[in-house]
């Protein structure tokens, strides 16, 4: 009897402890996550300039479908998402693989090479592009130089070279993190796997679709997922290359919200409802791309 | 042990959030930014009721505004040594940010007491926070200022803001470029834009240098013709949007292609490279506000070789040679300390034509205080210019630009219209160009 009530007390007592460790996170994650995100729900039904705001019910939702400018934007992350992110996926695959040759020289130095621009500052690199791609900048100048091109460039001004621009910006950026997430997972697999495949007489290629890819599948779908949240919600690169334009050519959805909140009259309700959107987004595609490429433990 | 270690951090969390509900406290649970150094002022308010001992001013432009608040804070020590200035840098963007996000909380502290809006935006902070702004009326008449900045400034009958400087426009040229190609100056005293592009394809011709440089997204060329044409992207409401069957603005689409089609135009993409544009040499003409003369003419190299016209017209019989672009305003907010700072600008800004001399001569700046354009600074020959009275020019034409109201939207129909040019210019019909962006803007202002 009296053993049974000390193990009870013994275990209220961890159970308190635990919990007292855990409500430190729980009060923060209510106040600084949930309570706002609830008040830009409130938000989103709610219509006007700064704060003379009204409750107008779905009249932010039905804006959004008739709102030019915002299914631009959303066809202009569309096509990052549809471009870049593949993209990137194949190019940190395939530089992880290189990288992880054992036969290879100086693995460290092209590792932090390749891995340096995740570390620089978003608006620090966004202007580094901006002057490299300007009009009389480094790459017309390099182009012009070595006869690739008669005239420049205008990679910043064009509606279709801005939006390569801000490919190649968030390309270079991005694909050292993936590599570092697909380099790690290969360095889990057994080497034994390859010998046996060399043995049986598997080509490179073979090796490579045969056993890389299936074995990386869940890092695969992780870096998927994060890229796609990331590019749904792509702001600093296009904030400080472009500003959206030329027109609304490179314009995203992250960056209609910041207009519409402080570029234009502070409409912050519409803003909020267009905040969802993304929220919404992010959500179906995440589905989506789990039902894809995921298996039911993963 | 370790249930005391989290215990201890509760009530550290616990702390430092009721800190920050605490309005006594004045030390670390600051926004981390001078700004919130106000809460000062809202400290000695306990101790002198009526006078504040301490003002923040925020401002964008080290060289122009904050320059100008200097020699205003070196005025009003004079007369009043006891009250301390602070004067805030934050870039305009920053400004329009902490404004609007600070306003819309709902709380005033980390505001400042007084703050310099843009003219175009100016409304749009007037209507969305009634009661924020602190009423000059009795302070400053807005009838001593420019007519123009009167739309800007004032709600329903009521004066919010001190009238800053002159966004006022002109045709800066390169003489040495027009020569070459065969004019001078005086043939371009009274010319409309199409006799501008004219001589465009001149200066193209004989020198090989662009005529004018532009920037996609950013319409002012449209926004000054339009205002030259007493026109607006609203009509007079501020209300309603007014681009479809607006002459003057599909005149002024009509010049914009013109001028990227007979290909005098350069492009740009920012500030820093609109400024290299002109300081390289690259364009003969910049059509745009008095305040670029600074950056103009930090290009010693190029002295002399630079003049002012009149700004080009519109054929439409309404339009003048003078227009404004961009200017801006003092305003203070109705937070502690408002008294003083409505004081500070009535005694500087409001009324001092002295002071106005100085910032002139100092720092270039034109103020559309209308008594201090009789003062002697503003009658001075300026050598960059080729010894052109630059300023009493400018002051004239100050007097000419047409009032619009600008409404609270200029900038969100501008980003509208900014898709259609290109619409425009890779060949949709003006008139369907026009029109779309009516009923697009007609959707998105409410």
């Amino acid at each position: 009897m009296k053993k049974t009530n000390s193990s009870v007390s013994i275990r209220t007592k961890s159970v308190l402890t635990g919990w007292s460790f855990v409500l430190l996170a729980v009060i923060l994650i209510f106040v600084f996550y949930f309570y706002p995100m609830l008040q830009a729900l409130i938000l989103s039904f709610q219509t006007g300039t700064g704060s003379n705001l009204t409750f107008t019910g779905f009249d932010n939702y039905s804006r959004l479908l008739s709102d030019k400018t915002f299914i631009t934007s959303v066809k202009n992350t569309f096509i990052y998402l549809l471009v870049q992110v593949p993209l990137m996926i194949v190019l940190a695959l395939f530089i992880s693989v290189l990288l992880n040759d054992s036969k290879l020289k100086f693995k460290g130095f092209f590792r932090t090479a390749i891995f340096l621009p995740c570390v620089t500052s978003l608006v620090a690199y966004s202007v580094v592009f901006k002057y490299l791609f300007a009009g009389n900048g480094l790459v017309n100048t390099m182009l012009l130089k070595l006869h690739l091109v008669s005239a420049p460039i205008e990679w910043i001004t064009d509606p279709f070279w801005a939006k390569i621009t801000i490919i190649i910006a968030i390309t270079w950026r991005w694909t050292g993190y993936n590599m570092i997430f697909y380099l790690s997972a290969l360095q889990n697999i057994d080497s034994s796997i390859y010998e046996a495949a060399r043995i049986d007489g598997a080509s490179a290629s073979r090796q490579f679709f045969g056993i890389t890819v299936p074995l990386l599948k869940p890092i695969i779908l992780f870096t998927s997922i994060t890229s796609t949240i990331g590019t749904l919600q792509l702001f600093d690169e296009v904030m400080n290359i472009t500003k959206g334009g030329p027109g609304n050519a490179t314009q995203t959805i992250s960056q209609y919200i910041y207009n519409l909140s402080f570029k234009y009259s502070a409409d912050f309700g519409y803003a909020a409802t267009v905040s969802y959107s993304i929220v919404i987004m992010i959500a179906l595609l995440s589905v989506i791309q789990f039902k894809v490429a995921g298996d039911k433990n993963g | 042990m370790k249930k005391g270690i989290a215990l201890l951090l509760i009530c550290l969390l616990m702390l430092t959030a009721c800190s920050s509900n605490s309005n006594s406290n004045s030390g670390s649970k600051n926004t981390g930014n001078a700004a919130a150094d106000t809460g000062t002022a809202g400290n000695s308010a306990t101790t002198a009721p009526a006078q504040a001992k301490e003002i923040t001013i925020w401002a964008w432009d080290p060289a122009f505004n904050i320059a100008a608040l200097e020699v205003a804070k070196a005025e009003y020590a004079k007369t009043n040594p006891d009250v301390k200035i602070n004067i805030v840098e934050y870039a305009q963007n920053d400004i329009i940010q902490k404004l609007n996000t600070g306003l819309n909380s709902g709380t005033t502290k980390g505001l400042p007491n007084i703050v310099l809006i843009e003219d175009y935006r100016s409304q749009s902070f007037l209507q969305s926070y009634k009661d924020s702004f602190y009423d000059l009326s009795s302070s400053i008449k807005g009838s001593d200022f420019a007519d123009y900045k009167a739309g800007p400034t004032s709600l329903d009958g009521k004066q919010y803001g001190i009238p800053f400087d002159s966004g006022v426009t002109g045709l800066y040229v390169r003489t040495d470029y027009l020569e070459q190609a065969g004019y001078k100056l005086a043939d371009l005293q009274d010319i409309d834009w199409n006799k501008y592009i004219e001589i465009g394809k001149a200066v193209k011709e004989k020198t090989g240098k662009a005529l004018i440089t532009l920037d996609p997204n950013d319409l002012g060329l449209i926004r000054m013709m339009i205002q030259s044409a007493g026109e607006w992207y609203l009509k007079e409401d501020g209300k309603t949007p007014n681009i479809a069957g607006n002459a003057p603005l599909k005149e002024a689409f009509e010049i914009y292609k013109g001028l990227t089609d007979s290909n005098v135009a350069n492009v740009h993409a920012d500030w820093s490279q609109f400024v290299a544009a002109l300081n390289s040499g690259d364009v003969a003409s910049v059509p745009t506000g008095n305040w670029i003369t600074p950056s103009i003419t930090a290009e010693a190299s190029q002295s002399g070789k630079w003049a002012i016209a009149p700004l080009p017209k519109l054929t439409a019989n309404e339009s003048v040679h003078a227009s404004n672009l961009g200017g801006s305003s003092w305003y203070v907010m109705n937070v502690d300390g408002k008294e003083t700072a409505a004081d500070f600008m009535a005694k500087t800004f409001g009324s001092n034509v002295e002071m106005y001399q100085k910032l002139l001569t100092d720092i270039g700046v034109i103020g559309t205080f209308k008594a201090a354009a009789g003062g002697e600074a503003y009658g001075q020959a300026n050598e960059f210019f080729g010894g052109q009275k630059v300023v009493s020019d400018f002051a004239a034409w100050t007097e000419q630009i047409p009032s619009v109201n600008y409404g609270i939207n200029t900038y969100a129909i501008e980003d509208i219209l900014i898709v259609e040019m290109q619409n425009y210019l890779n060949g949709k019909d003006i008139d369907s160009v026009l029109s779309d962006a009516q009923a697009q803007a007609e959707s998105q202002i409410k």
